[in-house]
Formats: C-alpha cells, sequence, structure tokens
C-alpha cells in the first residue's frame, strides 16, 4: 500500500547566501559585532596606555570604593594600579571574543567560497573553543581575585563550558568532514 | 600502496594517450593522472567500467594487488 504523501510546505530551503538568506543575516550580525568589538577593545586598549603614563587627576582622583560588605566592609582608594587592572582585565576580556569573532569571519569566508570543510576551519574551531576556555577561566579567576566583585555561581560557569564542549565537538565533525572531502576529491 | 594501477603499459599496448583515453571515458585529464600516479583514493565503478570498455581490458590489467602498506595510510 503506498503511503500518503505530504502535501508541499511552500517553503524553501535557505540558500548559502543571497538576500533574506540565515547565511547573509549572519554575515551582517559577524561584520556588525566586529566592528563594534574592534572599536571598544581599541579603546579599552588607548585607555590602558594612558592609565599607564597620564597622572591621575580629574574625577578619579582621590575617589574610593567599598570593598567587601558587612562588618568586613572597608573604603579603598582608586589606585593606578588598580584601574591598569581593571582596565586590562577588560580589553582581554573583550580582545578573547574578538578573536573569536576574527575566526568566526575567516570560517564564513570559507563557507561563502563553497568551501567550509578544511583543516583549517578545524584549527579555528579549536582555537575558538580554547579562548573560550581561557576567557570563561579568566572572568572566573578574576572574580575570585577582587573581592568588589560576586564569586561567579556554578550555574553560570556551566553554559559557557557547555558553549566550549560544542565548539570542540564540531571541531571534530569538521575534521571528519574535511578527511571526506579530501577522500571525494581523489575519488575517480 | 597495495593496490598498483597499470595504466601505462595497456596505454602503450593501446597506443593511445591519457589526453584520448580521459576524453573516450569522460573524466578530466588531471582526474585520470592522480589515478595513474597511484595518488587516487577510489575509483567508480561507472569510471572502471568506461575504461575496461575504451581499453577493451577486464579491471584485472588495470588494477594489481601487492603486498604492502594498505591504500591511504598517508
Amino acid at each position: 500500500m503506498a503511503l500518503p504523501t505530504l502535501p508541499p510546505l511552500g517553503l524553501r530551503a535557505p540558500r548559502t547566501l543571497g538576500p533574506g538568506s540565515v547565511s547573509s543575516l549572519l554575515k551582517i550580525a559577524l561584520d556588525v559585532a566586529y566592528l563594534i568589538l574592534l572599536l571598544i577593545t581599541g579603546v579599552l586598549v588607548l585607555a590602558f596606555v594612558a592609565a599607564i603614563f597620564l597622572p591621575l587627576t580629574g574625577p578619579l582622583a582621590g575617589q574610593t570604593y567599598i570593598e567587601g560588605s558587612g562588618d568586613a566592609a572597608r573604603e579603598v582608594p582608586v589606585t593606578r594600579t588598580l584601574i591598569l587592572f581593571g582596565l586590562g582585565a577588560t580589553a582581554a576580556y573583550f580582545g578573547g571574543f574578538l578573536m573569536i569573532l576574527r575566526d568566526l569571519r575567516a570560517i564564513f569566508r570559507t563557507l561563502i567560497q563553497g568551501d567550509p570543510f578544511q583543516p583549517g576551519n578545524v584549527r579555528r574551531l579549536r582555537q575558538i573553543g580554547l579562548t573560550l576556555t581561557v576567557v570563561t577561566l579568566g572572568v572566573a579567576t578574576v572574580q575570585m581575585l577582587v573581592p568588589a566583585i560576586p564569586n561567579a555561581r556554578l550555574s553560570e560557569l556551566l553554559t559557557p563550558l557547555f558553549a566550549v564542549m560544542v565548539v570542540f565537538v564540531l571541531a571534530e565533525v569538521f575534521k571528519e568532514g574535511a578527511r571526506l572531502r579530501s577522500d571525494a576529491e581523489l575519488t575517480v | 600502496m597495495a593496490i598498483r594501477i597499470q595504466l601505462d603499459r595497456i596505454l602503450v599496448e593501446r597506443r593511445m594517450s591519457l589526453t584520448e583515453l580521459a576524453d573516450r571515458v569522460g573524466v578530466t585529464l588531471a582526474n585520470l593522472s592522480i589515478l595513474k600516479t597511484g595518488k587516487a583514493r577510489a575509483v567508480r565503478f561507472s569510471t572502471l567500467d568506461a575504461m575496461c570498455r575504451e581499453l577493451d581490458c577486464q579491471p584485472g590489467d588495470i588494477l594489481v594487488w601487492e603486498p604492502g602498506p594498505q591504500a591511504g595510510e598517508d
């Protein structure tokens, strides 16, 4: 007995690139995010360099902040070291995401060229996973070191660690894809 | 490589050039070169069929097995 066939849904599979496709929207998002992060990181690095050389004046001079809470709370003056640490850590945080976006854009370029399954993308995905790990652990370390910032809860750490796992699994999938592609290329 | 391709010998016997065989079989010269130099990882049955037809031979005349490391181990 023949199975009843479903009526066509009237939907078309998204094309790789073209107006309104998922890929072109992603490409725009990647480009915009990259530019914004480049700007933020650039400004932070400039501020970091300026904080090394410029004297501590203006609204920050003589400022204090409250460290700890309850009975242990005490007033701590804002020092140059503290400002450098804050600016450096924030610049590194955004720099990590900038590195990830640079890799993602490179992967996307290979997708547009129609050849995403290549060893270079395996390396890029692993690099993304590694950067995500370093950024996540870096944030957790800073949260532990600086009493003014509340410590990270386990649930806050789990999400990025899951993302790291997803990225590493994808890297392995890409590795197999690259192998299959080279096999297909050498099939006569 | 355990599987050796002996296209050279048959081509000389049939007085056929690699370009002519590529044309007749319907594969590119580049792909046939990959096969001839032993770089190929796989051969489609359709390609083997066409080669045997054009060269008037058996698959065993083109492919020879020799003891050695397995193909694709590079």
